[in-house]
């Protein structure tokens, strides 16, 4: 960083960046999400099957977030490591009306976090249970019960229902991926 | 960037390279900055731009580090430095196939192609295509859809071209997209609809009715692209030549009138396809020829040059169309531009009457020191085939060559002067004295050995028959004298030639050949020797067989059997005729087309056909014992050429047997065929003795199965034969996809056209380069004579390309070649006949009202005098 763009990071001109991973099942509104949170007029109209990864920029009040948003489809799934080194947070979405693969999105959240790139390192981890509109949907709290989130110890985490098309919970999760960055920062 | 470069170089005063030594695995290292947040777009263009060079330069990347530069150069994407951008579709484009998951961009290209940034819209279209395969096609298909019929001219373009590469791997997803590619056709932009034209074609190039519409429809609503022009009218003039179509055709006119379209590239184009027709006019070249004259003296250079080449190209097939020209062409001789003159002057040269010859070689000798050797070749060429056409032309022709072989020059334009010079000799008796006495001065002062030692033996062919011989000699010696040891060697066999062919320089020539014993060199030496003993026994049958007749047998051949014989010691002598017989050299035909263009022919020693074939017959156990292959047929069809199966056959000739091989080709995608074997009937006493199939034939896989068969031993005359065919094979019918077989078959046959056996097939070409000493060497023990009137045939040249072909011998001193205005010729011919026995006929052929040939064949044998007169009769 040079030194122009440290001061003006200091007089708070410029935001600083972070590098997020979105990561999740197929189908649970990774892209969606990321969509909602970005300014209304950089917004998709469609949103299609990602097919690799691709890059999305948003901002906060206090961060600019760079999200490498990657495709949830089985076999694009174990390209996801080749971004861990990146992440400075992660955003895991699971979608609470889908019960039946529950344990797949279990399963790759443990390989996730027994990934060496992620094991050592205390970086937030957001959860996001989606689709909470759905009649038959999961709650936050059994989702997380499910997904044995009370067993991760070394990393902050933090769970919130949201539903994406509406954008109904988004800003709470990254209002505390935000803190949560802040503070790690300083 | 590039001016950044600059600056550092002419610091630090290097090379003009910056990239000349580059390690792969330091760039791969510098690569890991892809990886720092934030981004530095400078540093990280340049490192792509040094991947780039690497893979250019053919480096290798192996699979894990390329995956692993590439996924790192995927975070580039966070970027929005178009620069930077921009490189990383180079990138991806370069690494598309070293690297592995490269889909994983895929998302990131579908967003910048369809995003507002139109720089990035075009390449990224390009990137995607290029790592997208036919499963993925369709993700993307929307998108490609509607990127070809953008309004961003870049998009469009940038969205066919792709397409076009993609209607190789997935020609059914591209068909789709007709419609789109039909609105780009009717675009505004020139580029677009000259790829929205290919694109179309290439997706209806099979199908000729629809190239057909295609055509009208654009001929009619007209086109706006130059470019598409060009393409229409070579789409028109392919159509036409597949469907023989004459010049009263629409698709012509439509040619036709292009020679009147605005553009210069148009019109160029439609000159240049009307003279490339076959079968076309001289009034349907005139037009175009007018054309290309008004070209002729265009300001621009690449005109100039593209008419001069195409009237080249029509002076071929029609002078006298180009004669028109003639006034243009000559004042392109003073062009600044060489190529164009060189061009210019050949083309005279073609179309120049026999009287404007003196004039345009006074002109040539005023230029051709300042062209460049390749050009004077094609200068030598011309002249060349000038002199075929005007023979009596030859002695300017001969001052000229004689002139250029003075100057300086290289060794392939050496070499064109001596072959043309050489080619002139053989065609023009009267010139032989003059060109021997160009080469004997040319010899005096040569650094090539092999033009040396190529002219000494042709002074020692032609020398001695000349009316003085004794003026060549000193020539010859001078050589012994002053040259190295091939050139020597070379020389001591002309000498022998003169010695044994003049009884009144023999003394001399003794007296030389005992100098030359005296040689520093084993193989001057002992050529000496022998050629010294051979002479003074003073015997010409001995003349004969060793100074001007020298081996028939392949060198390859020979090679192999003496070493054969070293593993194998006999009481028994070496047995020359064990040796199978050298080819005569398939070149020997072309010479009279074009005598320079055969010194391009490699000069190593190649295996011949025949050596080949021996090779893979005597892998076969079957046929081993058969003794020396002794000829191997010219290949011939069996079926017609577009059959569902296509089979030629060579038929190779042994000391008592014959092996037919079948050369098989399945064209069914959807069958395989097993234990393929042609079952043969012969009409005559043959015998088949045994059958080798072929185990499997997949399709478009060319396959080879065999049969063997006993010639008749008790009726040695029995030579001709007729075998009807019959191929049997398995059929398994299979995926045409996959090639995966059902698991079972069945039988099945299919008839072939019957297979000839000709006396041709028992006689071996051998040429004799003194047949009168041949002719004295077999003797008249096994002589005869007999008289036949062809009444079918018209002239002297038809009749003897008739008996040639007949007898399959090889005619010797040229006299294949019938003088023109002659009404009787005589024929040589020589060969060797199965086993062994030497066969010489002599054909007197008289023209009155029909041909009447009186054929005197001796031979070492007997029955094959009987053989051959019984056939010919």
């Amino acid at each position: 960083m040079g030194l122009f763009d440290k001061l003006a990071g200091w007089l708070g001109l410029k935001k600083k960046e972070v590098n997020v991973l979105c990561l999740g099942l197929d189908n649970s509104g990774k892209t969606t999400i990321i969509n909602q949170l970005k300014p209304s007029n950089a917004q998709a109209q469609d949103i299609v099957p990602t097919i690799g990864f691709s890059i999305e920029k948003f901002k906060t009040s206090s961060l600019s977030f760079t999200v490498f948003d990657m495709s949830g489809q089985g076999r694009y799934r174990n390209l996801w490591e080749h971004y861990y080194k990146e992440g400075q947070a992660i955003i895991f979405v699971i979608d609470s009306g889908d019960k039946l693969r529950m344990v797949v999105a279990k399963e790759e959240l443990d390989t996730l976090l027994n990934h060496p790139d992620i094991k050592h390192r205390r970086i937030p981890l957001l959860f996001f249970a989606n689709k909470m509109d759905l009649r038959d949907a999961l709650s936050a709290v059994k989702v997380s019960q499910l997904l044995c989130l009370e067993n991760i110890k070394d990393k902050p985490w933090h769970i919130c229902a949201s539903d994406a098309v509406k954008g109904e919970g988004l800003l709470e999760g990254v209002d505390w991926l935000q803190d949560q960055i802040r503070a790690m920062k300083t | 960037m590039i001016k950044k470069f600059d600056k550092k170089d002419e610091e630090s005063g290097s090379g003009s390279n910056p990239f000349q030594h580059l390690e792969k695995s330091a760039v791969l290292q510098e690569a890991r900055i892809f990886n720092e947040t934030p981004i530095n777009p400078r540093r990280c263009l340049h490192i792509l731009t040094k991947i780039i060079y690497l893979l250019n330069q053919g480096e290798h990347f192996g699979t894990t580090e390329a995956t692993e530069a590439f996924f790192a150069m995927t975070r580039l994407f966070q970027s929005n430095d178009q620069t930077l951008r921009r490189m990383c579709y180079l990138t991806i484009k370069e690494m598309a196939n070293i690297s592995e998951d490269v889909i994983i961009v895929t998302s990131s290209l579908t967003k910048d192609m369809t995003g507002k940034e139109d720089v990035y819209r075009g390449p990224a279209i390009r990137a995607l295509c290029r790592i997208t395969d036919t499963t993925m096609l369709q993700a993307i298909e929307r998108y490609m859809k509607q990127a070809i019929v953008d309004k961003v001219p870049s998009v469009s373009s940038s969205a066919l071209v792709s397409s076009l590469h993609m209607v190789k791997m997935s020609f059914d997803v591209v068909k789709r997209w007709v419609n789109e590619a039909q609105e780009a056709a009717s675009s505004d932009n020139i580029m677009v609809q000259y790829h929205a034209l290919g694109l179309l074609y290439h997706l209806r190039k099979n199908d000729r009715l629809a190239v057909t519409k295609m055509l009208n429809k654009f001929t009619k609503s007209g086109l706006k692209s130059p470019f598409a022009y060009c393409m229409m009218i070579r789409i028109a003039s392919k159509l036409l030549e597949e469907t023989e179509g004459g010049h009263d055709s629409p698709l012509f006119d439509f040619i036709e009138s292009c020679l009147r379209n605005k553009h210069e590239m148009v019109v160029y184009e439609a000159a240049s396809a009307i003279v490339h027709m076959p079968n076309c006019t001289a009034r349907e070249l005139a037009p175009a020829v007018s054309v290309l004259q008004l070209f002729c003296s265009s300001p621009k250079a690449a005109l100039r040059y593209a008419a001069v080449r195409t009237l080249n190209k029509v002076a071929m097939k029609h002078p006298s169309a180009v004669t028109a020209c003639n006034l243009d062409l000559e004042n392109l001789i003073t062009d600044s531009n060489r190529s164009i003159a060189t061009l210019a002057i050949t083309t005279l040269l073609k179309t120049g009457s026999e009287s404007s010859v003196d004039r345009l070689m006074k002109q040539i000798s005023s230029f051709v020191s300042e062209i460049s050797d390749e050009f004077k070749v094609v200068v030598v060429q011309a002249i060349s085939a000038l002199c075929q056409k005007y023979p009596r032309k030859h002695s300017v022709m001969m001052n000229f060559l004689s002139n250029m072989l003075r100057d300086d020059g290289g060794f392939e334009y050496k070499r064109a002067i001596v072959d043309c010079i050489i080619s002139i000799i053989e065609e023009n008796p009267e010139s032989k004295e003059t060109g021997l006495a160009h080469l004997c001065e040319f010899i005096e002062d040569c650094e090539h050995t092999v033009l040396a030692t190529k002219i000494l033996h042709l002074l020692g062919k032609e020398g001695p028959r000349t009316p003085t011989p004794s003026k060549y000699i000193r020539f010859i010696f001078n050589r012994v004298v002053l040259e190295s040891e091939a050139v020597r060697a070379a020389a001591v066999s002309a000498l022998a030639k003169f010695g044994a062919q003049n009884d009144d320089l023999l003394p001399s020539v003794l007296v030389l050949m005992q100098r030359c014993m005296m040689d520093s060199d084993d193989e001057v030496r002992d050529r000496a020797t022998f050629y010294m003993n051979v002479l003074q026994q003073k015997q010409k049958a001995l003349n004969a067989a060793y100074i001007f007749n020298g081996l028939s047998v392949s060198v390859l051949g020979l090679e192999k059997s003496l070493h054969q014989y070293t593993l194998e010691p006999s009481e028994k002598p070496f047995d020359m005729k064990t040796v199978p017989l050298a080819t005569a050299p398939i070149t020997e035909h072309k010479t009279e087309i074009a005598p320079v263009a055969t010194s391009k022919l490699p000069e190593k020693l190649a295996p011949s056909r025949q050596d080949i074939y021996q090779e893979q017959l005597s892998a076969i156990p079957e046929f081993q014992g058969l003794g020396p292959l002794f000829k191997s047929s010219e290949p011939v069809q069996l079926t017609e050429a577009e059959t569902e199966y296509v089979v030629r056959c060579i038929k190779h000739t042994f000391a008592n047997h014959m092996i037919f091989q079948f050369d098989c080709t399945n064209t069914l995608n959807d069958q395989l065929l097993q234990k393929v074997l042609v079952q043969m009937e012969p009409s005559e006493s043959y015998e088949v003795l045994h059958y080798v199939p072929a185990a499997n034939l997949p399709y478009s896989q060319p396959g080879s199965c065999y049969s063997l068969v006993r010639l008749p031993e008790d009726d040695p005359t029995a030579v001709s034969c007729t075998f009807s065919c019959t191929m049997k094979y398995l059929v398994r019918d299979c995926d045409p996809n996959t090639g995966e077989p059902d698991d079972d078959g069945y039988d099945d046959e299919y008839v072939l056209e019957d297979l000839e056996v000709t006396v041709a097939d028992h006689i071996q070409k051998v040429l004799k380069p003194n047949f009168a000493a041949a002719w004295d060497e077999v003797g008249d023990e096994c002589e005869k004579e007999e008289t036949f009137a062809l009444a079918t045939v018209r002239t002297l040249d038809e009749a003897v390309n008739n008996i040639v072909s007949f007898l399959g011998m090889q005619p010797c001193e040229r006299s294949d070649k019938v003088p023109e205005n002659k009404n009787s010729h005589v024929l040589f011919l020589a060969g060797v006949f199965r086993g062994g026995h030497d066969v010489l006929v002599r054909a007197r052929l008289a023209l009155a009202d029909g041909v009447t040939i009186q054929v005197t064949v001796r031979s070492t044998d007997d029955n094959v005098v009987d053989v051959i007169l019984a056939s010919v009769g």
